[in-house]
């Protein structure tokens, strides 16, 4: 067991306050307490979903690099999960004795809004990437606001003023800068090496002290519910109504935000969000940078993990296929005992994972490719950005010297009910020279590998062409032809 | 100021920016679920399972454990009040009047609780067992029942024609007789819809984000059985409504019978999931368009037939073959609207409710005309372009549509377009050029407007209209700054209260045309009453002729140069403050129409009812990249060139039909609210998968406001622009479609899957 002292409350700052709450229940969003509880109704409900950004709101949390700021969606970001952070709403952006922060002065400027029902969000979005990037180019900005949705401006507008923010003046009168040494100094303050421990019975969430601490509630209590960033077990309970007691909140654990390479290996911690993984995979490996850009928006990517995202084993989950198409391993850990597997064995069958009670997925191994090989990975959806996907594909392929097919790994999202490898195809082509004949002959093996299902998405049969096309557009690459399918509407333009 | 503001052309107003642009921007602005209200209890709607069939048994004991539960209503809880009355409500299901489940997620109870997570809880908890019939879902299931919806509702009265149809169309050497299909589609405004219901005493006070705060204050008390001065209505600020809050549902006056009941205000905010059956949506619609044209381009017939679904018990009715049987120079018209009855929630009004699919269907079949005649697409329209509507053979008080074309191919650089299917080509992308009308009719109703002008040249205008997003709060406010001479700066407008002055329902797209007649009405007043008064008899401006005089900088200028402060010219009335109350009708209004405003139930004028047909224009035309491997469809560029009579405000204007561009892009490739053939029920009832435009959806996008003077269609000069831009968008994306793959794609929302080939 863990020696942790025990606190009964949560803590964080609140923009120029800090707050104990005692009185919490495990599944309480930050957006309903903001708005019923505070009565701070300047954050707005749009969804409960994720989907809108009108709850955007930015959260501070101190990281090995100091104090960063960033993006989340209020309704699904849960109250327990804030301990030791600086929650900061759009009452808190103008600066103090001021008038209006260069953000709010270029969205009036601008007309950037209408109706106005989602400006709160935007302004909160814009707001945390001025504070990264004062000059932000449009792709910046863009992926700054993919998850933020208006419904009556057409977003040019918002653009516009986007652009436009720093001639508005540099913020030296910005509330977050003003306040930041006093604000790192309370949240040092707040951070007590704790394990918090609110609610009793069913009714209980834990914020555990460190990763061996979690490791023992959880082998204590094995069918806690796990949340990390909370972008799939939030909407278990906005939209679905599920009874998540006991929680055990886990986003805030050093031990398991670590994001290294080694030996050609980068290991990901199952805590690390899109947002911190995304610098070292992009520069080591681009096509998963280019692919985490297209999952979720800003905010989700702020806040979801790479870890939940492969424990939730949904088969439309991006980083699977791209990850097993480059041979990833996953370390689970029991209390102190670990096993490490090949990530396509993780996945069973639909809603199943190889997790056995107590144990909790603790970091994944990717393979960076070899420089002679080639990866790529590919996802298709019917709207650009913020998008579920409607098929992925993954492909990884290593050419002997010959010009023959030396090993070759093709993984899928969107084609079963896991994600999964196209081993048919995988076995046609190997061995055989890579030409535009082994290609089309492979092409009948997805049948043996697949049998997609039709919905709202995608039907069947456009999923069994796209998925076909797709081996064919990673050969055309190969040959050098074709560009990258992912281009950008610029790229496009 | 006004950075990236349009400079305003011929006719234009000033481009100012929004009144309410720093409330929104700092959190300030207070939608009605933002409102405080003291010792308020939350409700949560508990919804039917099933789409057709009784509701045998509720359980509830469960949900009354909960902790904090107050209440729960059911059917025999409105016992004492009315049902609903489809017009100024949304529907005439009155769904706690009854056992009957007409439709899937219908309100089959409302749970009351201390907080609004008990009240959730124990919403949970209830269960009910239901008699199921098997329901019909809509067009092609078994149970529909078809009606004419010629005389179906006081907005169609008949099916227009023109002509001998039969004989022309079948004489004509070149024709075309093709289906389309428009979908189910859901506003989703960001804002989730709410009701809070207050009691003080017999006073009620509804918060609530609405369209039409007098008519919702009419039916409601009728509804509850009371004197309509006891209930008041009050919206300040609604996010975002497209036709979703026009109508009044069910739910306001459930909460308001719960509030009364529990002795305490109740608020209620539906869930987006429970939105898409209890509020509106648009009806999925089918078309048959038959188009016969000469050899040289001229359309001798034009067949337009329309399906649209629409509920068990009521006749909603989309109806647009009232605009595309008056749009060109058709020899002759036919047209047929049946409704398709279904066990369906009641669809209702969603931006340009009958343009929208109807034109969609027309301008589709007219670019399939074009490739028929191999003419170019805007030399076709250009060929069949009216001096009279064919219907009544009226003239049109203004038209512009040649001229919107012509601004918008130079922008667009349409003289670049390669006519050849599949000719223009970028890397892997397949590239097409297409163009569609958009049309919309101006409309105007009574209205009525208080305007005060203070001596210090402060103004203050009081209006029951209301601020969805549009700017008419800023408008107004700028005609009346314009009418009295004064900074807009000292205008205050009050707005989106049923206390307030009555002003119609805000919707076709009157609201700037109605409430801006009767703001300068009023404002006219009181500058007569100024004028009079300066030129009187030992008066500063003794002499002066009225007609000649003007208001300006806060100041009272006669026509010979001699000026008057507004304060002195106070003085001489010995006042500080003038109030005019204006009541303003349109003209050809019936002797009952002021009566009807005030009874929240506004005539509507203006459209084709007048002597002339008073519609607005414009052109769209869109460049679209369909990748050949993948079928992904993009949309780099879109330019839209609009005239609408006077333009009030380029900022606001530009701001409306930038944005309905982009719902008509939304419109073209994504918007659809499936339905399950086998429950009728709606499947993706979320964001997530009712997919609205995101921003990076979009690329480049111009609107040009194209000058355009009418005197004839409102005192104002003003043509309704909320609802022109989304019209033609679907239509063009189809037609560039085509353009790229020689793909006729004719239901909507073009998916990836229409483009395999
Ligand atoms: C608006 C929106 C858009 C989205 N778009 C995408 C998208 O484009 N692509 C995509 O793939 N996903 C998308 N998602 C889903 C989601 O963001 C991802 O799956 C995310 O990676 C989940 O991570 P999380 O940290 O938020 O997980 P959580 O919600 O905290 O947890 C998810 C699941 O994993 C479990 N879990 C978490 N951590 C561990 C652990 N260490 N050990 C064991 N179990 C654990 C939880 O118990 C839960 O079952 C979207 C979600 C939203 C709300
Ligand atoms: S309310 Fe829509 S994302 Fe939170
Ligand atoms: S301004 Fe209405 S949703 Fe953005």
């Amino acid at each position: 067991m863990s020696s942790a002292p025990i606190r009964n409350e949560i803590r964080f700052l609140l923009n120029g306050r800090e707050v104990t709450v005692r009185d919490v229940a495990p599944d309480a969003t930050l957006l309903d307490w903001l708005r019923l509880d505070r009565s701070m109704r300047g954050t707005k409900e749009g969804c409960a979903e994720g989907d809108c950004g009108a709850c955007t709101v930015l959260v501070g949390k101190l990281t090995a690099g100091g104090l960063v700021y960033e993006s989340v969606n209020a309704c699904i970001r849960f109250l327990g999960s804030l301990d030791g952070c600086h929650v900061v709403t759009i009452e808190h952006v103008q600066p103090v004795g001021g008038d209006l922060h260069p953000v709010q002065k270029a969205m009036i400027d601008f007309h950037g809004s209408q109706c106005g029902f989602c400006t709160p969000g935007f302004v909160m979005s814009l707001y945390g990437l001025w504070m990264k990037d004062a000059n932000p180019s449009d792709a910046t900005i863009e992926k700054a606001l993919q998850g933020n949705l208006c419904r009556c401006t057409g977003y040019e507008a918002i653009m516009r003023a986007a652009r436009a923010i720093s001639d508005y003046g540099k913020g030296a009168s910005d509330p977050l800068a003003v306040e930041r040494a006093a604000v790192i100094e309370k949240l040092t303050k707040l951070r007590d090496g704790a394990r918090v421990e609110v609610g009793s019975g069913k009714a209980r969430l834990v914020v555990p002290a460190d990763v061996d601490d979690f490791a023992a509630v959880l082998e204590a209590e094995p069918k806690a519910t796990i949340v990390a960033g909370s972008t799939d077990v939030g909407l278990w309970v906005t939209k679905h109504m599920r009874d998540i007691s006991p929680v055990v909140f886990i986003g805030h654990l050093e031990g398991l935000r670590r994001i290294s390479e080694k030996d050609g290996v980068i290991t990901i911690g199952a805590g690390v969000t899109y947002t911190e993984a995304f610098d070292l995979l992009s520069q080591r490996i681009p096509a998963l940078g280019e692919l985490i850009n297209r999952i979720g928006g800003e905010q989700v990517r702020n806040m979801g993990t790479i870890g939940g995202n492969i424990a939730n084993g949904s088969p439309i989950g991006d980083t699977p296929p791209p990850f097993i198409a480059l041979g990833a391993t996953l370390t689970l850990r029991k209390g102190a005992e670990r096993r490490t597997i090949p990530l396509e064995e993780f996945f069973i069958a639909y809603g199943k994972q190889d997790r056995q009670p107590g144990e909790f997925v603790e970091a994944v191994h990717v393979p960076v490719p070899a420089k002679d090989s080639r990866f790529a990975v590919y996802k298709i959806s019917k709207r650009r950005d913020e998008d579920i996907t409607a098929a992925l594909g993954a492909f990884h392929l290593t050419l002997a010297a010959d010009g023959t097919v030396a090993q070759i790994r093709i993984a899928y999202g969107g084609m079963a009910a896991t994600p999964k490898r196209a081993a048919a195809v995988e076995a046609v082509l190997t061995g055989k020279p890579w030409t535009e004949v082994t290609v089309e002959a492979a092409l009948e093996a997805y049948a043996q590998d697949f049998t997609p299902l039709t919905d709202m998405r995608a039907s069947a049969e456009y999923r069994m062409l796209a998925a076909r096309n797709l081996l064919r557009r990673f050969f055309a690459e190969t040959q050098g032809g074709s560009e990258p399918i992912q281009v950008s509407r610029h790229q496009a333009a | 100021m006004s950075k990236e503001a349009p400079a305003p052309r011929e006719n234009m107003g000033a481009p100012v920016p929004r009144f309410d642009a720093r409330l929104k921007v700092t959190g300030g602005a207070t939608y009605p679920a933002d409102i405080p209200v003291a010792d308020l209890a939350y409700g949560v709607l508990v919804t039917s399972l099933v789409a057709r069939g009784s509701l045998a048994q509720l359980h509830t004991d469960k949900a009354a454990t909960v902790p904090g539960f107050l209440g729960l209503f059911r059917h025999g809880d409105m016992a004492g009040t009315q049902p609903p009355k489809f017009g100024v409500a949304a529907s005439s299901i009155g769904p706690l009047h009854g056992d009957r489940i007409f439709h899937d997620g219908q309100i089959i109870a409302l749970v009351v609780a201390e907080t609004y997570e008990a009240a959730m809880e124990a919403a949970s908890l209830v269960t009910a067992e239901y008699d199921e019939e098997r329901p019909s879902a809509g067009f092609d299931t078994q149970g529909t029942e078809t009606t004419p919806g010629a005389g179906a509702s006081p907005l169609f009265g008949e099916d227009v024609h023109a002509g001998d149809f039969d004989a022309a169309y079948a004489a004509a050497p070149v024709k075309i007789d093709e289906h389309y299909s428009t979908p189910t589609q859901h506003h989703n405004p960001i804002e989730l819809f709410s009701t809070t219901a207050a009691w003080r005493g017999d006073q009620l006070t509804i918060y609530e984000p609405t369209q039409n705060v007098t008519g919702w204050k009419t039916e409601l008390s009728r509804q509850l059985g009371i004197d309509p001065n006891r209930v008041r209505v009050i919206s300040p600020y609604v996010g975002g409504a497209f036709g979703s809050k026009g109508p009044m549902t069910a739910r306001t006056a459930i909460v308001a019978v719960a509030a009364r009941r529990l002795g305490r205000p109740v608020r209620c905010v539906v869930t987006r999931m429970q939105a898409y059956g209890t509020q509106t949506y648009r009806a999925e619609t089918r078309h048959r368009v038959r188009i016969g044209a000469e050899r040289g381009g001229h359309i001798t017939a034009f067949g337009h037939e329309g399906w649209e679904v629409t509920s068990r018990p009521d006749a909603y009715v989309v109806g647009g073959t009232i605009a595309t049987g008056r749009l060109y120079a058709y020899g002759s018209v036919a047209t047929h609207v049946d409704l398709v009855h279904a066990d369906r929630n009641t669809p209702g009004y969603m931006r340009s409710p009958p343009e929208t699919p109807y034109v969609y269907a027309l301008e589709n079949a007219m670019d399939e005309m074009a490739v028929a005649l191999a003419m170019d697409p805007i030399e076709f329209r250009r060929v069949n372009e009216p001096t009279r509507e064919p219907i009544g053979g009226k003239p049109f008080s203004s038209r512009s549509l040649l001229a919107c074309y012509d601004e918008a191919s130079k922008a667009f650089g349409w003289s670049d377009r390669e006519s050849a299917v599949g000719s223009m080509r970028d890397g892997d992308w397949m590239i097409g050029m297409g163009c569609a009308t958009a049309v919309y009719p101006t409309n105007i109703a009574p209205c009525a407007a208080r305007v005060q002008l203070m001596a210090d040249g402060h103004a203050r205008v009081q209006c029951g209209c209301h601020e969805i997003g549009t700017g008419i709060r800023t408008v107004a406010g700028q005609m009346a700054a314009e009418r009295l001479g004064v900074e807009l700066t000292k205008v205050s407008v009050e707005m989106g209260d049923s206390a307030l002055p009555p002003a119609p329902v805000s919707g076709g797209s009157n609201s700037t045309a109605s409430v801006c007649s009767a703001v300068m009405k009023a404002c006219d007043a009181i500058r007569n009453r100024l004028f009079l008064a300066v030129s009187g008899e030992g008066a500063p401006l003794a002499g002066a002729a009225n007609s000649g005089m003007s208001l300006g900088n806060g100041q009272v200028i006669a026509a010979d140069g001699r000026t008057v402060t507004l304060a002195d010219a106070f003085a001489t009335l010995q006042t500080v403050l003038i109030e005019e109350y204006a009541e303003f009708t349109p003209k050809g209004a019936s002797p009952q129409a002021l009566k009807k405003l005030y009874a929240g139930q506004p005539e509507f004028r203006g459209g084709e009812r007048d002597d002339a047909v008073k519609y607005a224009f414009g052109a769209e035309l869109v460049e679209v990249r369909i990748h050949t491997l993948t079928r992904e469809i993009r949309i780099p560029r879109i330019v839209g060139a609009f005239a609408a009579g006077r333009i009030m405000n380029p900022r606001t204007a530009r701001s409306q039909l930038m944005g309905g561009m982009i719902w008509g892009i939304g419109s073209a490739l994504q918007e659809e609210t499936e339905v399950d053939p086998r429950n009728a029920r709606y499947v993706n009832k979320d964001l997530q998968d009712y997919l609205v435009p995101v921003n990076a959806d979009i690329g480049d996008v111009q609107v040009i406001l194209v000058p355009e003077t009418d005197p004839q269609v409102n005192p104002a000069g003003v043509k309704g622009l909320g609802e022109l831009g989304n019209v033609g968008t679907p239509a063009a994306v189809a037609s560039a479609v085509y353009h790229a793959t020689g793909i006729r794609v004719r239901d909507l929302p073009i998916r990836l899957d229409n483009l395999l080939t």
